[in-house]
């Protein structure tokens, strides 16, 4: 078990040392900072003076482990476009985010897994059906699509919910949530919802074709000549044997959801990442784009690697296939 | 006369074709006396499985039971409700599977899986049924009983998840076990292990056992009588010395000149009978085994030979062999 640990966390940090290192190479062959820098009418030695002082005449591999110690003293460098320091803007803009993540998983949870586990064990009744025609729609619609749908139905039509901001937020220490107030949860829902249309309709038909191919299982027909119960056989002995793809997958959609909400974000006037990362493009301000990509690299690799330390506690199996 | 515990008349299933029923089992009838156990033997695809499946409802779509009675202790079971039939199935017939591989739950403990077994079945309150599910770890042979209850079956060996299978085909105490080749799936060497275990379980607690397999050395080993099935239907049922001393029906015969078997002078004789058997809707009118049989005549071409008792034994065909008089 120590030996998995220790693998994980070594394989995780080695892929965001190459996500950091690409993020890098980004900055110091797009940015330009002596333009950013220098005025105009600077002389040569006022730039060869900032040329060393940024330490861009050290070789390559130098100027690396420079930006990675900066890094992990918390030093992300400074905005082309608000010369705002980078940490302070991924700060600002993180909670947002994340609570729209933790909202929409949270609506796939209670939605997706009922309703998958439905059709998994009732396949060809009518209602199995149905909930399948709808996760085809979840499947193909864009997220935009679903999202100004929901515009047009709950805003527009009936006037219930917003369609844009997050509502009143509450200050807790560096963290504003919209969480403790209506105006907040009613802010969230419609693009939680949209952000969760697919992750539902994706996690219904995952476990649906799981679930089916462990019901045709010798161990469950075995279970079954035992004479266990139904709602045993499917709520447990069947169900334990779908969790593992289905704790991966809600894992790597929370990433996902963190990561790319760039889209719905900017549909619903989200102040999160997703909005700060479209303006950085925008402004070519490769800075705050660096660090948006390691940003996402980190969530993505802690994800996983939460995940993977989550296996063996589901399935034993998982331990001896690494040995 | 006896009367039997399981008595299996005209079973007959079939699997819906595209639209069109090939009929895989063909009214076939035998019964099962208490304490005894009754062998099915017969090649792959003769329909074992089938039979033994059908027994307890546990056909896989498209098979499907379409005629025949089953009775066990005289209760019907070809008309009991699901839920009756739940109550059955591992509390009044076990069914031991064939590959320990697959059979177990991969993610639920050996332990937990023995529990929920004797729980359904059996209502004992919590440490009566942790008891005998310990119990039944060690009956099979297993060492250190709270170890093992508390493992998956990946940490076991083929041979260690075998006796497991079988600890949770009887821990509910039913008063017959099924087993569908619960030997071939393993090593050779696990192989004499598992029918010792079988056996003496069998001793133990006098449950009858219906034990199917294609290997006449397992049959010779274990068996009181013997079920011949060929193609679907039943060739010939005879205790078993009989059966290997006087065989009725040629297929019997041919079967045991194809099992290599050591002869008196210390050579190994081995007699394939010719051809094959005839695959799912393809059995020729009248006797099965008409095409591979030298005994056969025109009425064997036209007519299906019904089962005929005589004395111990019963057989379907209509030029039997001579008996041998000792
Ligand atoms: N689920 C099924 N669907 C279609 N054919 C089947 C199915 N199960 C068994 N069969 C066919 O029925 C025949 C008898 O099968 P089975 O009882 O498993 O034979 P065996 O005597 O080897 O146990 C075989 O020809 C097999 O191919
Ligand atoms: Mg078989």
């Amino acid at each position: 078990m120590l030996n998995y640990v220790a693998s994980r966390v070594v394989q995780t940090a080695f892929v965001l040392l190459v996500i950091s290192f690409i993020a890098f190479l980004l900055v110091a062959n797009i940015g330009d900072p002596l333009a950013a820098l220098l005025s105009a009418d600077a002389t040569v030695t006022e730039r060869a003076e900032l040329v060393a002082r940024l330490g861009l005449d050290q070789p390559l591999l130098a100027r690396f482990l420079h930006f990675l110690g900066n890094l992990l003293q918390g030093d992300f460098g400074l905005s082309y476009r608000t010369q705002d320091p980078v940490s302070q803007l991924i700060l600002e803009r993180m909670p947002a985010t994340i609570e729209l993540a933790f909202v929409s998983l949270l609506i796939t949870i209670a939605v997706g897994v009922p309703a998958g586990i439905y059709c998994g064990v009732n396949p060809n009744s009518y209602f199995g059906r149905f909930i399948m025609l709808i996760s085809t729609a979840g499947i193909t619609l864009p997220n935009f699509v679903v999202g100004l749908l929901l515009i047009a139905v709950f805003s527009v039509q009936l006037g219930l919910l917003p369609s844009f901001g997050r509502g009143d937020v509450v200050q807790i220490g560096f963290w504003s949530t919209g969480l403790l107030s209506v105006s907040g949860w009613r802010a969230i829902l419609l693009p939680a919802a949209t952000l969760s249309t697919f992750q539902v309709a994706f996690i219904i038909r995952m476990l649906r074709t799981q679930l089916m191919e462990v019901g045709q299982s010798e161990h469950i027909r075995f279970a079954r000549a035992r004479g266990l119960s139904e709602a045993r056989i499917w709520y447990v002995y069947a169900i334990k044997n779908t969790l593992l793809p289905v704790i991966t997958m809600l894992g790597l959609q929370l990433g996902n959801i963190i990561a790319f909400s760039v889209v719905t974000e900017n549909v619903f006037a989200w102040p999160g990442l997703g909005s700060l990362f479209l303006q950085s493009i925008q402004a070519a301000d490769i800075p705050v784009i660096a660090i948006y990509l390691i940003f996402v690299g980190v969530v993505f690799m802690v994800i996983n690697l939460v995940v993977e330390l989550l296996y063996p506690v589901v399935d034993a199996r998982v331990l001896r296939r690494q040995s | 006369m006896t009367t039997p515990l399981l008595d299996v008349r005209d079973l007959t299933v079939t699997i819906n074709r595209d639209g069109r029923p090939i009929t895989a089992l063909d009214k076939v009838s035998f019964s099962v006396n208490p304490g005894e156990v009754l062998g099915v033997v017969g090649e792959s695809g003769a329909g074992k499985s089938i039979t033994g499946a059908a027994i307890i409802d546990l056909l896989v779509p498209p098979l499907k039971r379409t005629g025949g009675t089953i009775s066990l202790n005289g209760d019907r079971l070809d008309q009991l409700s699901p839920k009756e039939m739940r109550r059955v199935r591992g509390g009044k017939i076990g069914f031991i599977f064939q590959d320990p591989m697959t059979s177990l739950n991969p993610v639920i403990t050996i332990g937990r899986q023995l529990c929920d077994a004797i729980e359904t079945h059996l209502r004992l309150g919590g440490n009566e049924t942790k008891r005998r599910a310990l119990d039944w770890i060690a009956r099979v042979g297993l060492p250190n009983p709270d170890v093992q209850f508390k493992r998956y079956p990946h940490q076991l060996s083929g041979g260690m998840r075998q006796r497991i299978v079988i600890a949770l085909a009887l821990c509910a105490n039913p008063s017959l076990v099924i087993a569908d080749e619960p030997t071939t799936a393993l090593d050779v060497s696990v192989q004499a292990h598992i029918l010792q275990l079988m056996r003496d379980l069998h001793r133990e607690s006098e449950v009858s056992m219906m034990l199917i397999t294609h290997d006449l050395g397992v049959i010779a080993k274990m068996a009181d009588r013997v079920a011949v099935l060929y193609a679907g239907r039943v060739a010939e049922i005879s205790p078993v010395a009989e059966l290997f001393a006087n065989p009725s029906h040629p297929y019997t015969r041919g079967l045991i000149r194809a099992t290599p078997m050591p002869t008196a002078d210390g050579g190994v004789q081995l007699d394939q009978i010719p051809g094959a058997m005839p695959g799912l809707g393809a059995v020729p009118p009248g006797c099965a085994f008409n095409p591979r049989c030298s005994r056969a005549q025109s009425d064997c071409r036209s007519v299906v030979p019904p089962l005929v008792t005589q004395e111990s034994s019963a057989f379907s065909c209509f030029h039997p062999l001579e008996r041998d008089v000792a």
